[in-house]
């Protein structure tokens, strides 16, 4: 039958193409504790589902076409928990996987498919960065720039970015460009590689130093959570997936309530301090209101002074920003600014109603903040907030500020506030107060001083607040988790499925 | 194992210094607490170490940068 040996050439080739960069390399991964492009595939995606893209796909360059399998990136479509993704997973083992004009049109085409289709789209990154000497001169800049779309964010469907090695090039433009990004200890991202920097610049370059896990985590933000191996990067992956929907045009998918949820809130006295000048952990608050386990913090070691944690309450995906006074006493400072206003971003984008838990003696004043443009950043908030469309809520735990005030949901800035007795709606500290607006010093006269201090506190006092109508409700503490229970349900938003207005979708992705 | 500096992220007073030299610390755990806008605001070891040497004394003012401990971390 004259089909034989043609299905017979298509067997080698596919053998080839799954073959990756080689059995040799494929040992070294392996011997490394690492997983191989094909492996994360398989283990991220459910079984069976993988339904590959462009697997015979090779450079177009003729001296490399026997040596580039799957142009050394592996795409396609599949799901995770039965909900369809799309997957780029970079093939290390295969020239690297630099990018390349055939693997260029993979990922263009995976990634349009992905939006059209409305699912997430996963970038397994690994990768060094531009192939020469396919890019190399002016026949190189043409086959760069072919999609004038290729590194615009527009937040139609969520993607997400594990860093699983050396990242040059696109998975680290990826990575920028991505709603989450999760990262392996001892990979690396930055704009050139710690060889070419070294060279750039005429001195050695340590690779943790220029693009390692403690940077990004902690200094530049650009990255989430690190973790230990590759299997953890990718169950993160999906972990995170769940509290979002597939595509913009949904609400959320549900989940159901761990038996249990409703006690832990019961000793919250016991967690938040009496005294004004103590701190607490914020998570202690947070983890009593949530569900059970359900709390996803992102960005846990990047400006720490704010708590950003994705969570469920009741079953639905509820994005929390909390203040924690564990840090700078809760003072909010210019990387707190910029974690707050990208998980606005990120909950507005994708559905997800907000929750602001208020403890903050407002902005951290000082020089640092000042060269790294504090105002701006400050604007940039009030900014992303005012175009948020989905609910918010704005419950003030203790001290409430100054400008942060409004940041935090204060005004018409949230669509419901709460206060608990314990909330402080100053300006400023009262001895402070006393001081500026009085012109009065303690040792002055202290009975005075006394007396002043205990006017500025009662009129700081949530109460004439709830006169005022300007906060809905003061509630016991230990009542929390059902006011936000009610609350969410009540702002539902009912008429659009849970559907927001999605101003925030073409927001940049750093600043 | 490298040495860090760890700079008070405030300025204030150093009000208690919670660990001594030779200390093993995680990271996130207080390490000093410095009272600055009326609260007692700690210092957390910005990684896992051991205490090699503390640069303050309780009752000294400093300033957002200075730098209250060096760590030699994990």
């Amino acid at each position: 039958m004259a089909f034989e040996p043609l299905l017979f050439e298509l067997e080698q080739r596919r053998a080839k193409a799954l073959a990756m960069g080689g059995p040799d390399k494929l040992a070294k991964r392996r011997a490394q504790g690492v997983l191989n492009a094909r492996e994360r595939v398989e283990y991220l995606l459910d079984a069976g589902s993988f339904v590959e893209s462009g697997q015979l796909a090779t450079s177009y360059r003729p001296e490399m076409m026997d040596r580039s399998p799957a142009d050394g990136k592996v795409a396609g479509f599949g799901a995770i928990d039965q909900r369809p993704v799309a997957v780029v997973s970079n093939d290390f083992t295969t020239l690297g996987a630099t990018s390349s004009v055939v693997n260029g049109k993979k990922i263009r085409h995976v990634r349009n498919v992905a939006t059209s289709s409305g699912m997430p789209l996963i970038l397994l990154g690994e990768s060094a960065g531009a192939r020469m000497p396919d890019r190399m001169g002016a026949a190189g800049r043409a086959i760069l720039g072919q999609d004038p779309q290729e590194y615009l964010r527009d937040r139609r469907t969520p993607w997400i970015s594990a860093l699983l090695g050396s990242c040059y090039g696109s998975s680290t433009w990826y990575a920028c460009l991505s709603d989450f990004v999760v990262m392996r200890k001892g990979a690396t991202m930055a704009v050139a590689s710690s060889k070419v920097t070294a060279l750039a610049i005429k001195q050695a370059v340590d690779p943790e130093e220029l693009g390692g896990w403690k940077l990004h985590t902690a200094v530049t933000g650009l990255v989430d959570v690190a973790v230990d191996t590759d299997e953890q990067a990718l169950d993160t992956v999906k972990r995170f997936l769940a509290y979002l929907p597939s595509h913009n045009g949904e609400a959320p998918p549900l989940a159901p309530v761990p038996d249990g949820s409703d006690e832990p809130i019961k000793d919250i006295l016991q967690v938040v301090p009496e005294s004004r000048s103590a701190v607490y952990d914020a998570r202690e608050v947070v983890s009593r209101v949530v569900d059970r386990d359900s709390t996803f913090e992102m960005k846990p070691r990047f400006g720490k002074s704010i708590l950003t944690a994705l969570t469920r309450i009741d079953g639905r995906t509820v994005g929390i920003l909390a203040n924690n006074p564990m840090f700078k006493g809760g003072s909010i400072d210019v990387d707190a600014c910029a974690k707050a206003t990208s998980f606005l971003v990120l909950c507005d984008s994708f559905n997800i109603p907000i929750v602001f838990l208020v403890d903050q003696p407002g902005f951290l004043i000082g020089m640092e903040g000042e060269k790294r443009g504090a105002p701006g950043r400050i604007m940039n908030w009030m900014n992303a907030l005012s175009l948020v469309t989905m609910p918010r809520v704005a419950i003030t735990l203790r001290k409430n500020f100054g400008q942060a005030y409004l940041n935090m949901g204060g005004g018409r800035n949230s669509d419901e506030a709460a206060a608990w007795p314990s909330a402080d709606f100053g300006f400023m500290d009262p001895a402070t107060g006393v001081n500026v607006l009085h012109g009065l010093r303690r040792e002055d006269d202290p009975a005075r001083f006394a007396e002043l201090m205990e006017e500025i506190a009662r009129d700081s006092a949530p109460w004439p607040l709830a006169g005022l109508y300007e906060s809905q409700a003061v509630i016991d503490p230990r009542e929390t988790r059902d006011y936000l229970k009610s609350i969410l349900r009540i702002h539902s938003r009912r008429p659009t499925g849970g559907v927001g207005g999605h101003r925030l979708q073409y927001w940049p992705t750093s600043y | 194992m490298p040495t860090v500096e760890v700079p008070s992220p405030i300025t204030g007073t150093v009000w208690k210094i919670v660990v001594s030299v030779g200390d093993r610390v995680a990271e996130d755990q207080p390490l000093v607490i410095v009272e600055s806008m009326k609260m007692e605001i700690p210092i957390p070891a910005p990684e896992g170490g051991i205490v090699d040497a503390i640069k303050v004394a309780e009752g000294d003012t400093i300033s957002e940068g200075d730098v209250v401990l060096l760590l030699r971390t994990d």
